[in-house]
């Protein structure tokens, strides 16, 4: 289904903005820089270009207007009905054909003028040409300023039509002004339409929506109606006449028996009467509004020949109830009856369409035939019965519920980013404990139970019983007996060697200065603390024996001068004489020393070796990529060198 | 009442999520909300878990199960089954099944009594299906459609078909299963039915899309709510016809 919707219209400037746009378009997007010495067929193709350009997007923008703005022709007969109502189709149709005849022209104009630029035969006649191509354009668009104006304001106006469907179902409501039609719209519908006691408070088309039978239903609130011919009409009240011309709907007309809207009974009586012909074959029900002030009875007693007037439209088989948007009596009566009708009349047209025949089947509720004797129950769980029962009583008594669950949505929202989904939660086991249970039953693929020893406690415990018996025995007693004295002192020397080794090490990690780096001994200029004296005597004191020292690495000693080369040894001499200017030759620049740049040399070769034997040409070879270049070798030499022309 | 609600912006919750008598799966997403639609309506009756299969979570479309048992495909994992099992109650049956068309979802449709399957399922499923889920088992189509698990839905109190079934394969399968069927969409006009709408005896939820009358007709064939069943061709014909044609 189409839909009718006039928002999505781009803006439309006016005329001098227009030119503006465009200009500045072709300016900022097309080359600007040419001079009187390029070859005569670049400065043509430079103006041309700008003039194409130009052409092109004028043409495109005028093209944008006139598809985006709606064709009478193609819309619904009420939109094109409206759209005559409020803009006048006439001027309407001429503000567009006059943008389409602007375009023509444009279009004209520039293949003209890029015929004519072929034949410029120098830069200022080019430019003189552009320019007089560029001022016609502009001339012409400058001249459609009141059509561009006027669709403007159409634009604006358009974008803020309601939106109604004329095909879906609708409710109208007309009658004469301030007969209560916005207010029963207010009642039905959340359009919160302004109702004020005044005539014409409504002035153009308002749509709502309200639900009836499970489907949606517009209700179109229309401005009143006088009774006068339809030349003499206004354009409010046209709109009116115009929704109630083309849309296929239910329509309320409102009778005021009060007469507190200032036109007398009979009047309204005679707008019905004049705009009866536009009601066929449309359901129509006739509302007396307005029934807290007077009814029909009260008003049979108090002017009869009133009544006779309403109790004729009876005699017609029009439906003629009465209500009350004071009271909100009848309202919903009004609206039901409207539906009814309106929704009945649309089933029997389609169901006489040939698509009913394709939903035919899904109104249909196959209802089975037994087969055999089975009961097949439903299975609804006793607890939700009886919460449904509950909630039926609920309903009737109005009792509060019970606290609403705490949900993992809730826990979620909750916990914000600390929240885990939990996907043991709510496991059914037998025991409690068992829902966290570390050991996976299955792990990659495998059941831990296949792997696991029935008998595994068991064996443990055999197992203990053997550790313990051989304990007993003094299975794992050291056997001091059989050592011999010397043995028996190198262990007690090693035993004072190792708890001293452990006592320094102790010392060490209290001495370590806490989180600063470890400072190198050369710039700490710490005294010295291990010297070879303190170490024999260190080392005699715990009993070594200290006499025998050759050979041992603490006896060669150094001087305390030598410390680590200050730079990197060079491996040859580079004391090769060059003249200030001259840097490193490329092949060494940047290149951290000889070593480096032997083996870049090296591997350089090895590339280029594959390359050098199937004997091709490679990136290092000399290369003329132009023997004689054009510029060097044409034209005549001016005043300069030889080499530049 | 039935529920509108949405999977992360899909509206073809069945493909995620499975409704029976005895318990919910629900697939894993990157919030609770899902879940806790269901969590809401349920979890005081029945559990509601869950759980991917093969790590997908479009678990609807690839488990079959009812009251009585569950199925799910070969490419299930043994620790989903194992998580499958420590969730279900006792007495729901699980099993894994070699089946060539591994969406079981798509090809079993059944309630705790009936279940029509796809024509060229392995007889040994079919075997399957009738001892682990109980029930009698039929191959037939849905409107000429061999995928049943997707173009039908079915409970114990009724059932919704393609909306192309036509009036008299209606009768034959309601025959069949021995519940009231109607033809009708979801999700504004979705056929696929069975991504679009999951029921059980007393619940059931669908797509955000469900148009008020789609929905109405969920809830008096289903019985979710207390218009009779028959009220489709009585009191809601009229609005049927005209938002239909």
């Amino acid at each position: 289904m189409s839909t009718y919707n006039f928002k999505k219209i781009s803006t439309v400037p006016a005329s001098k903005d227009f030119v503006d746009i465009i200009l500045s378009r072709t300016q900022r997007k097309t080359p600007t820089v040419i001079h009187k010495n390029y070859k005569i067929s670049r400065i043509r193709r430079f103006y041309m270009r700008k003039v194409k350009f130009t052409q092109q997007n004028f043409h495109d923008k005028l093209t944008t207007i006139l598809t985006e703005f709606p064709k009478l022709s193609d819309l619904h007969p009420f939109y094109a009905d409206l759209l005559n109502t409020l803009y006048n189709k006439d001027h309407y149709k001429l503000s567009l054909g006059q943008l389409n005849i602007a375009r023509h022209l444009i279009d004209k104009v520039a293949s003209d003028y890029t015929k004519l630029l072929k034949y410029g035969d120098s830069l200022y006649r080019c430019k003189m040409l552009k320019r007089a191509a560029m001022g016609r354009m502009v001339t012409v668009m400058k001249k459609q300023g009141p059509p561009l104006k006027y669709l403007e304001e159409v634009r604006q106006h358009l974008s803020r039509l309601p939106s109604i469907d004329p095909n879906t179902r609708t409710l109208l409501l007309c009658g004469c002004p301030n007969a209560g039609k916005s207010s029963f719209m207010n009642l039905i519908t959340r359009a919160e339409v302004e109702v004020q006691p005044y005539a014409f408070t409504t002035k153009s088309l308002y749509v709502g929506h309200t639900d009836y039978e499970y489907l949606r239903w517009q209700v179109i609130d229309t401005p009143g109606v006088l009774d006068r011919p339809f030349d003499e009409m206004n354009t409010i009240e046209l709109q009116a006449i115009t929704a109630l011309a083309h849309i296929r709907a239910a329509v309320i007309f409102f009778l005021d028996t009060s007469e507190k809207c200032g036109v007398p009974l009979d009047q309204q009586l005679c707008i019905y009467k004049s705009i009866k012909p536009l009601f066929a074959n449309k359901p129509l029900i006739v509302v007396c509004n307005k029934a807290d002030i007077i009814n029909l009875e009260q008003l049979g007693k108090e002017s009869p020949e009133k009544r006779e007037l309403v109790a004729e439209l009876e005699r017609d088989h029009v439906p003629v109830r009465q209500m009350s948007t004071i009271t909100h009596e009848g309202v919903m009566d009004v609206k039901k009856e409207a539906c009814d009708s309106l929704l009945g009349m649309r089933v029997e047209l389609k169901m006489r369409s040939r698509k009913a025949e394709s939903i035919l089947n899904r109104v249909h509720v196959a209802m089975p035939a037994p087969r055999d004797n089975k009961k097949r129950k439903p299975f609804i769980p006793a607890n939700v019965l009886k919460a449904m029962e509950n909630k039926k009583n609920a309903m009737e008594t109005e009792s509060t519920d019970k606290p609403r669950k705490k949900l993992e949505k809730d826990l979620e929202e909750e916990l914000g980013d600390d929240y885990s989904l939990d996907l043991k939660k709510y496991k059914d086991l037998m025991v409690e404990e068992w829902k966290y249970d570390k050991i996976p039953e299955l792990w990659n693929g495998f059941n831990v139970a296949d792997f696991i020893d029935p008998d595994i406690f068991k064996k443990l415990e055999e197992l203990e019983k053997d550790e313990e018996e051989r304990e007993k025995n003094g299975f794992y007693k050291p056997d001091i007996k059989e050592q011999d004295e010397a043995t028996r002192k190198i262990h007690q020397l090693a035993l004072k060697i190792r708890e001293k080794i452990k006592i320094n090490w102790i010392n060490r990690q209290l001495d370590r200065p806490g989180k600063k780096a470890v400072m190198s001994r050369v710039t700490s200029k710490r005294a010295r603390e291990r010297s070879v004296s303190r170490l024999r005597n260190e080392f005699s004191e715990l009993g070594v024996d200290m006499s025998d020292v050759r050979g041992t690495n603490f006896t060669r000693t150094r001087s305390t001068s030598r410390g680590p080369p200050l730079k990197r040894t060079r491996l040859r001499s580079e004391a090769m004489t060059r003249s200030y200017s001259r840097g490193p030759s490329r092949d060494v620049s940047g290149v951290r020393d000889v070593e480096m740049a032997d083996k870049m040399k090296k591997l350089g070769r090895k590339a280029q070796k594959e390359r050098n034997f199937a004997g091709r040409k490679g990136e290092g070879d000399r290369h003329i990529y132009d023997l004689k270049p054009k510029h060097l070798f044409s034209g005549k030499r001016g005043l300069g060198k030889t080499g530049r022309r | 009442m039935a529920v509108r609600c949405q999977f992360e912006g899909s509206n073809d919750i069945g493909v995620f999520s499975k409704l029976t008598n005895a318990y919910c799966l629900v697939g894993i997403g990157a919030t609770a909300n899902f879940y806790s639609v269901f969590e809401e309506q349920l979890s005081e009756t029945i559990p509601v878990i869950y759980s991917s299969i093969a790590g997908c979570r479009i678990i609807g479309s690839m488990v079959a199960g009812n009251r009585h048992g569950l199925l799910v495909p070969s490419t299930t994992t043994d620790a989903e089954l194992q998580h499958l099992r420590d969730h279900l109650p006792d007495k729901v049956k699980l099993q894994r099944v070699e089946e060539r068309l591994s969406a079981l979802g798509n090809v079993v449709v059944c309630n705790d009594y009936v279940a029509l399957v796809h024509p060229d399922i392995d007889r040994e499923t079919e075997e399957t299906i009738h001892d682990i889920l109980q029930v009698e088992v039929f191959r037939h189509t849905v409107g000429n459609n061999v995928l049943v698990g997707s173009y039908a839905v079915l409970s114990n109190q009724g059932g919704l078909v393609h909306p192309a079934t036509p009036t008299q394969e209606q009768d034959e399968l309601s025959m069949l299963l021995q519940v009231p069927l109607v033809a009708g969409t979801v999700n504004r006009g979705s056929n696929a039915l069975s991504a679009g709408l999951i029921v059980n005896d007393w619940a059931a939820f669908c797509g955000f899309d469900t148009t008020a009358t789609e929905l109405n007709v969920v809830e008096s064939i289903f019985k979710i709510s207390d218009t009779p069943q028959t009220a489709i061709t009585t009191t809601m014909r009229k609005a049927l016809i005209d938002s239909l044609a």
